[in-house]
C-alpha cells in the first residue's frame, strides 16, 4: 500500500524540472540546500555502498578467480562463466527454475486477485478471512516446507490419505521420488503461501479506487465484469506490476522449499538455481564457480525485472 | 594500477570484509591474554583458547567446556558453536581473514580439504607422544593425515551400526544378528515371512548420506573401498568391486520382495530410525545415536546393535564419522589448544561421552564397568578399531550431494533393478567427480 501510494506521489511531481544553467550561478542558499540534501542522503549512500555495491563488486571479482574455500587462488578471467555453459547441472537448474516460475506466477496472481475481490468490501467476516489467507505467508516457506514434508509422506501423510479417499492417488504415492509430482506439490504449496501476499497488495490498490468511478460506470450501464475490466484492472496496473515482480523474483530465488522437501531429487530434477549455487559453494567448495553462477542469476533477474517494469508500467492511467 | 597491486588490494579488501564475520564469532578472544607458551607445548598453558565446534555436538561440547573452565583457572575455553552446514565455510573465512580460532572440532570428512592446503598445524610429534595413540579411532586418524603427517586427532565418534530386533529374530527362529550378506538377506526374508506388518529391513532410501554411512562399512568389512589411491590420483573402484555388487544385490532383493517398508523410498533422514521404534522392523542399518530414541521408549528385548556385516563374515565394520580436533595454522594459542585436546582425550572425560550423548574415540575406554553401564555403546566401540572411511577430497560430491553418483548408482540398482548398469554408471560417475575435484 505504501509502495503504491509512494509511486502515485512520485507521479504527481512536475514532469519538468527547470534546468540549471550552471553551478556558478547557484545562489548561496541553493548551494547550502544542495549540501544539506547531500548530507541527508549520505548515510543511505554509505549503507548501499558498503552493504550492496562492495559485496556485489567483490562477488564479481571472486567469479573471475578460481577461489576455493581453502587455499590460494588466482585470476582466471571468464573461465568460470564459459564453464557454466558446459555445466549440465547448472543449465538444468536454470531451465527448471524457469519452468517453476512459469507454473506458479499466473496462479498466484489470479488467485490473489480473486481473493482480493472477495475481501475488498467490508462484508461480514472479511477481516478474519483476510487474516487466514495471509497467515501462511507470515508462517513462512521454511516452516511450511517442513509441514509439507510430513503431509506428503506415503501411507500416513494427509495429502495421500485425502487423495486416496477421492480415488485420485494411491495412499502409497511417494511424491518426492517423482519429479512431476514433487513439482506439483511444491507449486501448490507456494501458490497457497504467496497468494495471500498478492491478495494484500491488490486489495490495498483496490481500496484506493474511488467508489465514484464504479458509480459512474454503473450509471453508464456497466456490468460487474465491465467495471472490473475497465475500472479496477487499469487502475491496479502498478499493484499488479509490483505483485508480479515480487512473485517472479521470489520464484527465481527459490531455495528452502526444494532443499527441505526434495533435496533436489529425484536425481537433480528439482535443483533450483540458488540450490545449485549453494551446493557449488558449500559441497564442492568452489567459491569462484558459485560466484559466477550468482552473477549470472543477478543479471538474469535484473533483466527480467527491467522488462516487467517496462511492459507492465506502460502508460499511466 | 598493476594487476598484482590490484590483486593485493582486492585480497586486503576481502580480508577486511571477511574479518567482520569471524571477529564476531571469535569475540574478544584475540585481544585477550594468550598463552605464555614458555613451558612445554600443551602443558600449563595460560590465556584463552577459542574453540569452534559444530552445534550438532553441543551436548558433550558444552558440558566438557564448562567442566574444563571450572577446573583450569589459568586457561579458559571460549566456545563458539557453528550452525549446521556452516562449519567449513566459517573456518575457511576465518583463516582467510587471518583470525582463525585456536581449536576446531571439524567434521572428519572435511579435514583433508584443509590439511592439503596447509591450513592446519602439523601436530605429528605431539600425536606420536600420546601414550594411547594406538587406541584412537583409526578412521578419524586416517582422515587427519596428509603426506604421512598428522593434522588432527579424533574428537568424538558418530558411528554406524546394525540395529536389530531380538524379539522378531527369536520369533523367526534366528539365533543372532547376521554376519554375512547372505545371512542378512535370509534373515530379512524370515522376518518378512512372519507377516502381521513386519518387515525384514528398513533403510533411508532417499538419503544419500545415510546410505553411504550405513552401506560403505559393509564394503570395508569385506576388504574393499570405493575410492583408492593417493590424493590427486584417486580411482573409483566400482565396476569390479565384488562386495559392492553383492551388497547392492541384497538391497535390490529386499526391495523387490517388499521386505522393506514402501515409505523408505521417501525417507530423507528427517525421521530416520523412527519406524524401527514401532517394533515391526527386523533390521535397521543406522546411526548408533538412535540409542537415545530407543532407550526408555522400547522394550529392551526389541532392540540391540551389532557391527555392520561383511560379505563373508569377519568382525564387521563401522563408519568412523564424527569430528576431529584440528589446530588452524594461524592459531594464536596452539599450546593451550593442545592442552585442551589432551584433556578431552583423557580417559576420565572419554568415559563421560556416552552420558552426554556421544561416543568416545578411544577404544581402551572399554572396561567391564563401561560395558555394563553402556552395553549398546560397547558394541559400537568394539567395532571402532575395524572402522574406516573413504579418504578423498570429493566425499561430499561423490556421496552427499543431491544427485550424487553414489545415489544414482543406488537408485538404478535397487529401485530400477539394473545392477550392471548401475555399476557401470557408478564407475564413470564417481571417477568423473574425482577428476573434476582433482582428488
Amino acid at each position: 500500500m505504501a509502495l503504491t501510494a509512494h509511486a502515485e506521489q512520485l507521479q504527481s511531481l512536475p514532469a519538468e524540472v527547470p534546468a540549471r544553467k550552471g553551478r556558478t550561478k547557484l545562489s548561496a542558499s541553493a548551494r547550502r540546500e544542495e549540501r544539506t540534501g547531500f548530507a541527508l542522503i549520505a548515510p543511505a549512500i554509505a549503507v548501499v555502498a558498503v552493504f550492496i555495491l562492495f559485496p556485489l563488486g567483490f562477488c564479481v571479482y571472486i567469479s573471475l578467480t578460481n577461489w576455493p574455500l581453502v587455499g590460494p587462488y588466482h585470476f582466471i578471467g571468464l573461465a568460470n562463466y564459459s564453464a557454466l555453459a558446459h555445466n549440465s547441472t547448472f543449465v538444468q537448474s536454470v531451465l527448471f527454475t524457469l519452468k517453476y516460475t512459469a507454473i506458479v506466477t499466473l496462479p498466484i496472481l489470479v488467485i490473489g486477485y480473486l481473493l482480493a475481490l472477495f475481501v475488498r468490501g467490508n462484508r461480514f467476516g472479511a477481516t478474519l478471512f483476510r487474516t487466514c489467507i495471509f497467515l501462511p505467508f507470515i508462517v513462512g516457506i521454511t516452516t511450511l516446507s517442513f509441514l509439507a514434508e510430513v503431509e506428503l509422506q506415503p501411507g500416513f501423510g494427509s495429502a495421500n490419505v485425502v487423495l486416496s479417499k477421492l480415488h485420485i492417488l494411491s495412499r502409497d504415492t511417494v511424491w518426492v521420488q517423482n519429479s512431476t509430482l514433487a513439482l506439483i506439490a511444491i507449486s501448490v504449496l507456494v501458490v497457497w503461501m504467496a497468494s495471500g501476499l498478492t491478495m494484500m497488495l491488490l486489495m490495498a490498490g483496490m481500496q484506493g479506487i474511488s467508489d465514484e468511478l464504479y458509480e459512474s460506470a454503473g450509471v453508464d450501464g456497466a456490468s460487474w465484469w465491465e467495471k472490473e475490466r475497465f475500472v479496477t484492472i487499469p487502475l491496479l496496473r502498478r499493484s499488479i506490476a509490483l505483485s508480479l515482480i515480487i512473485s517472479v523474483v521470489g520464484s527465481f530465488l527459490a531455495f528452502n522449499q526444494f532443499y527441505i522437501i526434495t533435496d533436489g531429487g529425484p536425481g537433480t530434477s528439482t535443483v533450483s538455481v540458488v540450490m545449485e549455487i549453494y551446493e557449488t559453494f558449500n559441497t564442492a567448495m568452489r567459491v569462484g564457480g558459485a560466484s559466477a553462477m550468482a552473477v549470472v542469476l543477478i543479471v538474469v533477474v535484473g533483466i527480467i525485472t527491467f522488462v516487467q517494469f517496462k511492459v507492465l508500467r506502460g502508460e499511466d492511467v | 594500477m598493476r594487476p598484482r597491486q590490484w590483486k593485493s588490494l582486492a585480497a586486503t579488501a576481502a580480508s577486511a570484509a571477511l574479518v567482520a564475520g569471524s571477529a564476531l564469532a571469535a569475540g574478544s578472544a584475540s585481544a585477550s591474554a594468550r598463552s605464555t607458551a614458555r613451558s612445554a607445548f600443551g602443558v600449563n598453558a595460560t590465556g584463552t583458547v577459542t574453540f569452534w565446534a559444530r552445534s550438532a555436538t553441543d551436548g558433550v561440547t558444552n558440558a566438557l567446556v564448562k567442566k574444563f573452565n571450572a577446573t583450569h583457572p589459568h586457561l579458559k575455553i571460549q566456545l563458539h558453536l557453528t550452525q549446521p552446514n556452516e562449519a567449513s565455510s566459517q573456518l575457511a573465512t576465518a583463516i582467510r581473514a587471518g583470525d582463525a580460532p585456536d581449536l576446531v572440532g571439524l567434521n572428519d570428512i572435511n579435514v583433508p580439504a584443509f590439511s592439503r592446503e596447509g591450513a592446519l598445524m602439523n601436530i605429528t610429534k605431539y600425536v606420536n607422544a600420546l601414550p594411547y595413540k594406538a587406541s584412537l579411532s583409526p578412521g578419524h586418524m586416517r582422515l587427519a593425515q596428509f603426506n604421512g603427517k598428522d593434522f588432527g586427532v579424533p574428537y568424538l565418534a558418530d558411528l554406524s551400526v546394525l540395529w536389530y530386533n531380538p524379539k522378531l529374530f527369536k520369533e523367526a527362529g534366528i539365533s543372532g544378528p547376521p554376519k554375512t550378506f547372505s545371512a542378512m538377506l535370509g534373515d530379512a526374508k524370515k522376518i518378512g515371512a512372519l507377516g502381521h506388518g513386519n518387515y525384514g529391513l528398513s533403510f533411508a532410501g532417499d538419503c544419500q548420506g545415510c546410505l553411504g554411512f550405513t552401506m560403505l562399512p559393509s564394503i570395508w568389512a569385506s576388504g574393499q573401498h570405493l575410492i583408492t589411491g593417493p590424493l590427486g590420483k584417486q580411482k573409483a573402484n566400482v565396476a569390479r568391486n565384488a562386495p559392492l555388487k553383492a551388497l547392492l544385490n541384497v538391497y535390490a532383493q529386499i526391495w523387490k520382495d517388499k521386505l522393506a517398508p514402501h515409505a523408505d523410498l521417501a525417507q530423507n533422514g528427517t525421521t530416520w530410525g523412527d519406524d524401527f521404534a514401532k517394533g515391526n522392523i527386523g533390521m535397521l542399518p543406522g546411526d548408533y545415536g538412535f540409542v537415545t530414541k530407543y532407550l526408555g521408549h522400547m522394550p529392551k528385548d526389541e532392540f540391540a546393535d551389532a557391527p555392520l556385516p561383511g560379505m563373508n563374515g569377519g568382525p564387521g565394520s563401522t563408519f568412523d564419522g564424527g569430528d576431529d580436533f584440528v589446530i588452524p595454522a594461524g592459531a594464536k594459542n596452539p599450546s593451550g589448544a593442545w592442552e585442551v585436546v589432551k584433556w578431552f582425550l583423557d580417559i576420565a572425560q572419554q568415559k563421560q561421552y556416552p552420558a552426554l550423548g556421544d561416543t568416545p574415540v578411544r577404544s581402551d575406554v572399554l572396561s567391564p564397568a563401561f560395558l555394563k553401564q553402556y552395553p549398546y555403546d560397547a558394541v559400537a566401540l568394539r567395532t571402532l578399531k575395524h572402522g574406516s572411511v573413504e579418504y578423498t577430497l570429493a566425499y561430499n560430491e561423490v556421496f552427499n550431494a543431491p544427485g550424487s553418483p553414489w545415489m544414482k548408482m543406488f537408485s538404478q540398482a535397487v529401485y530400477s533393478h539394473d545392477l550392471s548398469g548401475a555399476l557401470s554408471s557408478g564407475q564413470s560417475g564417481i571417477q568423473s567427480t574425482l577428476d573434476s575435484v582433482g582428488s
